[in-house]
């Protein structure tokens, strides 16, 4: 079987997430307990980095919607970057461009996060 | 040899009644003949008498091996009995002067008055004491066979027989030249009493507390034996009576009572001589119980946790610790389990302990570590102060440690590591099979699960396709090893409308199988009351919202044919894209929508959008899930969307069944040297509208292009 594994880099109040390999029903919990993790910690504020992600299962994508809410209601969020084309399609066929920030680079994701944060200090 | 074989052959019942009987009927023809026949001292009266006696002694025997057989023997108690025995004919022999000193002339030592009264009470007094002599001496060839490896019985017969002869040698006392035979045999069944007494392998058998009691009970009994036969020297009542009602019986008595003294001496002395090595003896001997009671568990063993907790359990006993743990490896930690008198703090706490300052070099040896100075460290709740491990090993890899920790100041020793390094080799043997049988069963239980999870899916797929005349259908499916949650299904609403839907449940398995049933449920039943694709689909979000987990959704499109307006509406929840091939170009057809169970509010119901078609004849509709498109070559690559469409559009003059095969074929030649990972559905509808020209001639079909009608 094909692996898949997760690392976390700290970039302030952002924590982002690299995903790498195949996530499929197999390797769901591993993301759910980085997920779980980052929760635990109260790090809402989440960028998933899909860069090294070469594929991505509906059990894959059903990790994202386990957590959402929960993050959310924390004020919190998961944005989404850097996915290949293949990887967008999926999303994209489901929908989740509409329920999910998704954008071309990690900065980019990043620095929405901060200017969320300087409307809401405003 | 004694035959004792025979009673064993059938019917022990009934023979052991029958010697009871027998000896019941010959103790009665005895004491008939003593207490009321036998008045003068003739030899024939004599020899009655001494027959009478062996032959009640003999029944009485046989009868007891009968009894005694039908028990497993226990050595303990049969010294025990012979003590009891001992005991009372100490007593008896202690009255005898004041019972028997109403007939006797102290000075003459003659019996002054024999009558009834006597008789009766010398024939019980004797029949107590043969009885007794019949027990012991039945108590001693128990003994002497107990545990006996090799086939001895010569020596104990031949010494029997030397009693014997001893014993009736004693009644020539009328001949006093004679006296030297009865003396010979005596010595000479002394000498064979030595070597018999010898014979007491079985006491190395018994564990250091019985040794014990054995040696406490050997010296009492030796010393009663002793005072018993002083008691019955030839000047005391005892004597007279015995010699008076037999003198057999009486040099008899003499002789087991020696055989007794010399039995138990030499039984005391062994004894104290085995005593210093009983402990040793013991614990080899419980380690081998250990051992066998563990194997024989490794055959019966499935649950780990049950395993774990016994081996830890025979881990105390084995190596005299107080408490001792199981430190698994789960990833690179070690995690304490089946702690035995010892908390799990503890436990977990001296695992980290000694693997973070690397105490016992991690090795596939056994090691002991002194605690003491390290113990005000460790802030333990309780005062361990050694501490001994032995690796546990299952397919050649360290799975985990066995640990063991005493309280008291004394260290473990070699033994004790020989020991607990031993044990843990046999614990790893069950650990692995357990493992192995617990992988196996889980193993098992899962293609169970999705045998009914394929099962459910079998069901809810149906079973054939419906018949319209202007649409000819097909539909492929074929499931992955792991049931992929792949739906579709056809709902004739009336004879000029077809409901279709697909779908593809998020994740797999049994949980995938069950909410593929349940939105079957809920879409047979919209269909009915529902035609247009978009608010079937809005509903059915709406009902999923109570029941689906957050982390599932539903990929999903509704169309509907409208025949007799010759119109396609269909809605996409996420789906894969729906094909619409006409006049050999091919549209995906990607009406907005987000899937079902992804979003329960107005987001959900905004983005659903509804693609009105207006069908042109041969128009083929394609509908498909991920499966398809997804399916991987041994190079892991996809089959992908541009080899489906080159296929359909290559072959979308054929039928339905013939596009459907084309595709399979394909799919299944590009994916063959891979395993299929997800179900393949494929559902084409082409529709037919010179058919409908062929029923309905007069009508002119309408061939108006296609319209796009955002919801």
């Amino acid at each position: 079987m094909a692996e898949f594994s997760t690392s976390i880099k700290d970039a302030g109040d952002v924590n982002v997430v690299y995903l790498k390999g195949y996530l499929d029903a197999h390797t769901a919990p591993i993301l759910e307990n980085t997920f779980s993790n980052l929760i635990e910690k109260s790090k809402y504020s989440i960028v998933v980095n899909f860069k090294d992600l070469s594929y991505i299962s509906s059990a894959g994508l059903g990790v994202f919607m386990a957590f959402i809410e929960k993050i959310r209601d924390n004020s919190g969020d998961i944005k989404l970057t850097t996915m290949s084309d293949k990887v967008f399609n999926i999303f994209d066929l489901l929908g989740f461009p509409l329920l999910y920030e998704i954008y071309k680079s990690e900065e980019e994701a990043i620095n929405k996060f901060s200017e969320t944060k300087k409307l809401e200090n405003r | 040899m004694i035959k004792l074989n025979f009673l064993k052959i059938n019917g022990v019942e009934i023979k052991s009644n029958f010697k009871f009987q027998l000896f019941w009927i010959i103790a009665l023809f005895f004491f008939i003949f003593r207490v009321f026949i036998s008045t003068q001292n003739s030899i024939v009266s004599e020899i009655i008498n001494e027959t009478l006696l062996t032959f009640t002694f003999l029944s009485l025997f046989f009868y007891l091996l009968d009894l005694i057989h039908s028990k497993p023997i226990d050595p303990l108690a049969l010294v025990i009995n012979v003590g009891i025995l001992n005991a009372i004919m100490f007593f008896l022999l202690t009255f005898s002067k004041a019972i028997f000193g109403l007939w006797y002339n102290q000075a003459e030592a003659q019996i002054s008055n024999p009558g009834i009264l006597y008789n009766l009470i010398s024939f019980i007094y004797s029949f107590e004491i043969l009885s007794s002599l019949a027990i012991i001496l039945l108590a001693f060839k128990e003994l002497y066979f107990y545990r006996q490896k090799k086939n001895v019985s010569t020596y104990f017969n031949t010494m029997i027989v030397f009693f014997f002869l001893a014993s009736f040698s004693g009644t020539l006392k009328n001949i006093p030249d004679l006296s030297y035979i009865k003396d010979t045999f005596f010595i000479i069944s002394i000498l064979l009493i030595f070597i018999n007494s010898i014979r007491i392998s079985w006491i190395a058998f018994l564990v250091k507390k019985e040794k014990i009691s054995l040696l406490i009970l050997s010296v009492i009994i030796s010393i009663l034996f002793v005072v018993n036969l002083a008691n019955g020297s030839s000047s005391s009542n005892h004597s007279q009576v015995m010699l008076e009602f037999s003198p057999a019986l009486s040099h008899f008595f003499k002789v087991m009572m020696t055989y007794g003294a010399i039995y138990f001496s030499i039984l005391f002395f062994t004894t104290l001589f085995h005593l210093p090595t009983a402990e040793a003896f013991d614990r080899k001997a419980q380690e081998v119980n250990f051992l066998q009671y563990f194997s024989k568990l490794i055959m019966e063993s499935v649950d780990f946790k049950e395993l774990a907790d016994t081996v830890t359990e025979i881990a105390i006993k084995v190596c005299n610790a107080n408490a001792a743990w199981i430190a698994w490896k789960e990833g690179n930690e070690f995690k304490s389990l089946a702690n035995k008198n010892i908390g799990y703090y503890d436990a977990n706490n001296l695992t980290k302990f000694v693997f973070d300052n690397n105490l016992g070099k991690i090795s596939d040896d056994s090691f002991i570590i002194n605690l003491k100075k390290y113990f005000t460290r460790l802030e333990l709740s309780e005062e361990l102060f050694f501490l001994t491990a032995a690796p546990l090993k299952a397919h050649n890899e360290i799975k985990g440690y066995l640990f063991a920790a005493k309280k008291n100041d004394i260290s473990f020793d070699d033994e004790d590591k020989n020991a607990i390094d031993t044990f843990s080799d046999y614990a790893s043997v069950a650990i692995e099979n357990s493992i192995l049988l617990e992988e196996s069963i889980e193993k098992e239980r899962l293609e169970k699960e999705l045998d009914v999870a394929r099962e459910i899916q079998r069901k809810i797929l149906p079973a054939e396709n419906p018949k319209f005349d202007k649409i000819n259908i097909s539909s492929v499916f074929i499931p992955a090893f792991e049931v992929g949650g792949d739906y579709y299904d056809f709902f004739k609403i009336s004879e000029n409308k077809l409901g279709f839907i697909i779908a593809d449940v998020s994740g797999k398995g049994i949980s995938a199988a069950f909410i593929m049933a349940e939105i079957k449920g809920i879409f047979e039943s919209l269909a009915k009351t529902i035609e247009r694709p978009k608010e079937i689909l809005i509903k059915a979000n709406e009902i999923l919202e109570r029941t689906l987990d957050r982390k599932n959704f539903v990929s999903a499109a509704y169309g509907l044919i409208d025949i007799k307006k010759e119109k396609l509406f269909i809605s996409r929840a996420g789906h894969c894209p729906i094909v619409l091939i006409r006049d050999n170009i091919i549209e995906n057809l990607k009406p907005s929508g987000i899937g079902l169970g992804l979003n329960f509010g107005q987001q959900f119901i905004n983005s659903l959008e509804e693609v009105e078609i207006n069908l042109k004849d041969e128009d083929t509709i394609v509908l498909y899930t991920d499966g398809i498109t997804e399916a991987k070559n041994k190079n892991l690559e996809d089959f992908g969307e541009k080899q489906f469409e080159k296929i359909l559009i290559e072959n979308c003059s054929l039928n339905a069944d013939e596009i459907s095969n084309k595709v399979i074929k394909e799919v299944t030649l590009f994916s063959q040297n891979n395993s299929q990972h997800d179900d393949i559905t494929l559902v084409i509808l082409k529709w037919k509208q010179k058919k409908l020209i062929n029923v309905n001639l007069g009508e002119v079909p309408s061939l108006d292009g296609m319209e796009l009608d955002n919801g």
